[in-house]
C-alpha cells in the first residue's frame, strides 16, 4: 500500500484504505463541522461511505455538550446520528469515574459546561460547579475565608467558556485538601474551531491552570488517551486494525490512532495546516492525509 | 511544551470468540478493563528557562550566628509575603529587625512576585504597617514588567495587553507605555455563537500576564490572538507562582495559573521577569552598583526566593514563617538547599555567637 503520509493520499491508496477498514472513527470539530457550520461535502461523503457498507462513530474531545445534545446538533445539520454512535470526552469522564467505582455519596466539582454535568448525572453522580459558578467572584479582604465542600472526591476539568478565578480556586482547594481527590481532564486540546470564523482556547488552558496551582498532573480521558477505544471495541467487536481514525489534530486525533493501533487519516480542514504537518519539528505522522473528508471520498472514484 | 505520553495500555482487543455475551455492556466492560484503565500522562514543563543549580549543594545549615551573616553582606533582599507580613498582618519582630539592620548600615530591598500593587501602593502598605520603607526600595513584579519593557526599548507607539491587576497598569503608565485590558476586561463575556468573530488590536506588541482575580475566557482568547497573530508580540509573565498568600488565612491559586492558561493555548514559553528569573537581581545590582556576593536573599519559598538567590549567585536564607516548613526543606524530594534557614527574620536579633 502506498504510504500517503508524506505525499498525500492517492486514489489507489484511498481505495486500499477503504477496503481494509470496517469502521471509521470521525473527530467532529474541523472534520465534520466548524462551529455550527457543516464542512462542505461532508453529508455526501458520509453517505458514500455508508453505501460502501462502512460503519462510523464520532469521537470528540469537545466536552461542552452531552452525547444526547450532540445527536441534536447532528439532526439540526441534517444528519441522523444515534447518540450511541457518539463518544464525547464528557462521556469519557463520567465513565472513567463509573468504571473506577467512584462512590455515589461523593461529589464531583466541574470546571466545565453542561455536557459534563449531564453525563455525570446520567451515571448517577452529583456535581457542583459548572456554568453557574461562572457568576461567582471572590473578595480578597483579610478576613475572607474561601470555603469548599469536603465531600468532593473528584474534580473534572474541561473546556469552560465561563472559566474564572472562583472556579480555579475551588478546584485547587478540592485537589489540594480533600484526601484522595481525583483530578480528571476531559482533554488537553490547546485550541479548537468552536466557531466557524476562528480558533478558540481549548480545555488545555483550564487544565493547565489547575495543574499549575495544584502542581499535579491530571488523568486525561479524552484523545490521545486510549480510554475511549475500549468502548468502540466493545461496540464493534472487531480488530482495531480494521478501524481508521479521521481527525484534524496531530497531538490528539492522530496520536490516539497511533496509541491504539488503528489507521490514521489527517484532514486539513481544521486546525492543522500542510506546512505544520510537513515541518521538521513535527514528530507525529499520520498514515495518510487529505484536504478534507469530501476530497478523501472523491479519490475513491478517480 | 505539552507532550503526551501513554503510560499504560489496558484495553484488550476482543476477538469474537472471547467476547462477553453479557446483556449489560457496562459489566462486560468491567471484566475487560484492568483496575488501572488507560492513563495518558500529559506533562507540563514549568520554568523551563529557570534551571535550578546543577551542582549538588550541601544541606542548609540552621542559622546560629546571625551577626556573622549580617557582617558578611552589604544588602539584604527580602521577599514580602511570609517574610515581612502574612496577608495584612505584620510578622512578629519585623520592625525591630529592619531597624537593627539599617542601624548597621545595611541596604534593604524588598522584592515581591506579587503584581497586584504598584511600588507606590506597596509603599503605602508598608506605611500602614508602621514600617519606614521607601518606594525606591520596593521591587514588585509589576514594576519588573515595566522595567523589562524599558530595558528593551519597547516602542511607545505599541500597546501592551494586560492580563492582571491594577499594579501592572500603574507601573506601565509610570513608564510611559500604552495598555489595554486589565480588570475591566473581567466584565467582558463572549458567546460562542455562529458568526461571532473576536477582533483584537493589531498594535499590541506585548502581552503581560500576572495574577488576575478577574481572569476569564475573553482575556485568554484576547491574549492568545495577540501572541499568535501580531508579529513579534512578546509573551511576558510577572511570575509563575503556583499559590500565593493573598489573605493570611489560606493559600490562593497564583499567577502561575494565568500564565499556564496562556501557555496552554499558545504553546509558547513566556519570558518570566519575577523570581526565580534573575532579571530583578541584575536590575538591582546595576542600579545600586553592588556585587552579588555582597547580597543575601531572604525568602520563604524555595522554588522562587531561594532559587532566585542561587541563580543570581548571592547568599540565601530561608525563613520558616511562610509557606515552607522544615519538613519540606529536609524532605528527600526537595533539591533546593539554601545556605541557611531560620524560623523568622526576628531571629537576627536573638541569634548571636556564643561568647567563649
Amino acid at each position: 500500500m502506498a504510504n500517503g503520509g508524506k505525499e498525500g493520499l492517492t486514489p489507489q491508496a484511498a481505495r486500499s484504505l477503504v477496503d481494509s477498514i470496517d469502521v471509521f472513527i470521525f473527530d467532529c470539530d474541523g472534520v465534520i463541522w466548524k462551529g455550527d457550520k457543516l464542512i462542505e461535502g461532508v453529508s455526501e461523503a458520509l453517505h458514500t461511505l455508508r453505501s460502501l457498507g462502512k460503519r462510523f462513530v464520532f469521537v470528540t474531545n469537545n466536552s461542552r455538550k452531552s452525547r444526547k445534545q450532540y445527536a441534536k446538533k447532528f439532526s439540526k445539520l441534517g444528519m441522523e446520528i444515534d447518540e450511541g454512535e457518539i463518544f464525547t470526552s464528557s462521556f469519557a469522564a463520567a465513565m472513567y469515574l463509573k468504571l473506577n467505582n467512584f462512590p455515589t455519596d461523593k461529589k464531583v466539582y466541574v470546571v466545565g459546561e453542561e455536557g459534563i454535568k449531564e453525563e455525570l448525572k446520567l451515571v448517577g453522580y452529583e456535581s457542583i460547579g459548572g456554568p453557574e459558578d461562572g457568576r461567582k467572584s471572590i473578595q480578597l479582604e483579610s478576613s475572607f475565608f474561601f470555603d469548599h465542600d469536603r465531600s468532593v472526591g473528584a474534580v473534572v476539568v474541561g473546556l469552560d467558556q465561563h472559566f474564572n478565578y472562583y472556579k480555579l480556586q475551588y478546584a485547587t482547594l478540592c485537589i489540594r485538601e480533600n484526601p484522595g481527590c481525583l483530578f480528571i481532564a476531559t482533554n488537553c486540546d490547546s485550541s479548537g474551531n468552536l466557531t466557524s470564523l476562528q480558533e478558540w482556547p481549548g480545555a488545555g488552558c483550564m487544565v493547565s491552570s489547575v495543574s499549575c496551582s495544584t502542581q499535579k498532573e491530571p488523568v486525561v480521558v479524552g484523545k490521545p488517551s486510549t480510554f475511549l477505544m475500549n468502548f468502540l471495541l466493545e461496540r464493534f467487536k472487531i480488530d482495531v486494525s480494521r478501524m481508521c481514525m479521521v481527525g484534524d489534530r496531530l497531538d490528539t486525533d492522530i496520536l490516539f490512532g497511533q496509541n491504539t493501533g488503528c489507521k490514521t487519516l489527517l484532514v486539513l480542514s481544521g486546525v492543522t495546516t500542510l506546512p505544520a504537518l510537513l515541518d521538521p519539528s513535527n514528530s507525529i505522522h499520520p498514515d495518510f492525509y487529505a484536504n478534507d473528508l469530501s476530497h478523501f471520498v472523491q479519490l475513491l472514484s478517480l | 511544551m505539552l507532550t503526551s505520553r501513554v503510560i499504560s495500555h489496558s484495553f484488550f482487543p476482543l476477538s469474537p470468540a472471547s467476547s462477553s455475551t453479557s446483556s449489560s455492556s457496562l459489566s462486560s466492560l468491567k471484566t475487560i478493563l484492568s483496575p488501572f484503565l488507560t492513563k495518558t500522562q500529559v506533562s507540563y514543563t514549568r520554568n523551563s528557562r529557570m534551571a535550578s543549580s546543577l551542582t549538588a549543594r550541601a544541606s542548609a545549615r540552621k542559622l546560629e550566628n546571625a551577626n556573622e551573616l549580617i557582617d558578611s553582606v552589604e544588602t539584604f533582599i527580602f521577599d514580602c509575603d511570609g517574610v515581612i507580613w502574612k496577608g495584612d498582618k505584620l510578622i512578629e519582630g519585623v520592625p525591630e529587625t529592619l531597624d537593627m539592620l539599617r542601624s548597621k548600615g545595611k541596604r534593604l530591598v524588598f522584592v515581591t512576585n506579587n503584581s497586584t500593587k504598584s511600588r507606590k501602593q506597596y509603599g503605602k502598605k508598608f506605611e500602614t504597617l508602621g514600617l519606614s520603607v521607601k518606594e525606591e526600595e520596593i521591587f514588585a513584579s509589576s514594576f519588573a514588567a515595566a522595567a523589562y519593557l524599558q530595558s528593551i526599548d519597547f516602542p511607545k507607539d505599541k500597546k501592551v495587553y494586560v492580563i492582571g491587576e491594577d499594579g501592572i497598569l500603574k507601573e506601565l503608565e509610570l513608564a510611559g507605555f500604552q495598555y489595554l485590558g486589565g480588570p475591566t476586561d473581567g466584565d467582558k463575556k463572549i458567546e460562542l455563537k455562529p458568526g461571532f468573530l473576536m477582533e483584537h488590536d493589531h498594535n499590541v506588541g506585548a502581552v503581560v500576564v500576572g495574577f488576575d482575580r478577574y481572569f476569564n475566557y475573553y482575556k485568554i482568547q484576547y491574549g492568545t490572538l495577540c501572541i499568535r497573530e501580531n508579529p513579534g508580540c512578546l509573551f511576558i509573565a510577572t511570575n509563575r507562582d503556583a499559590v500565593t498568600h493573598l489573605t493570611d488565612a489560606q493559600e490562593w491559586a497564583g499567577g502561575g495559573s494565568m500564565v499556564g492558561a496562556l501557555h496552554g493555548s499558545t504553546k509558547k514559553e513566556p519570558l518570566v521577569v519575577g523570581k526565580p528569573s534573575t532579571f530583578m537581581m541584575d536590575y538591582l545590582s546595576n542600579k545600586f552598583g553592588i556585587s552579588k556576593s555582597q547580597i543575601c536573599m531572604v525568602g520563604d519559598r524555595l522554588d522562587t526566593d531561594i532559587l532566585f538567590g542561587q541563580n543570581g549567585g548571592c547568599k540565601t536564607l530561608l525563613v520558616l514563617s511562610g509557606v515552607t516548613s522544615l519538613e519540606t526543606l529536609q524532605s528527600p524530594d526537595n533539591s533546593i538547599q539554601p545556605d541557611f534557614y531560620t524560623s523568622k527574620i526576628a531571629d537576627f536579633l536573638s541569634l548571636k555567637a556564643a561568647t567563649v
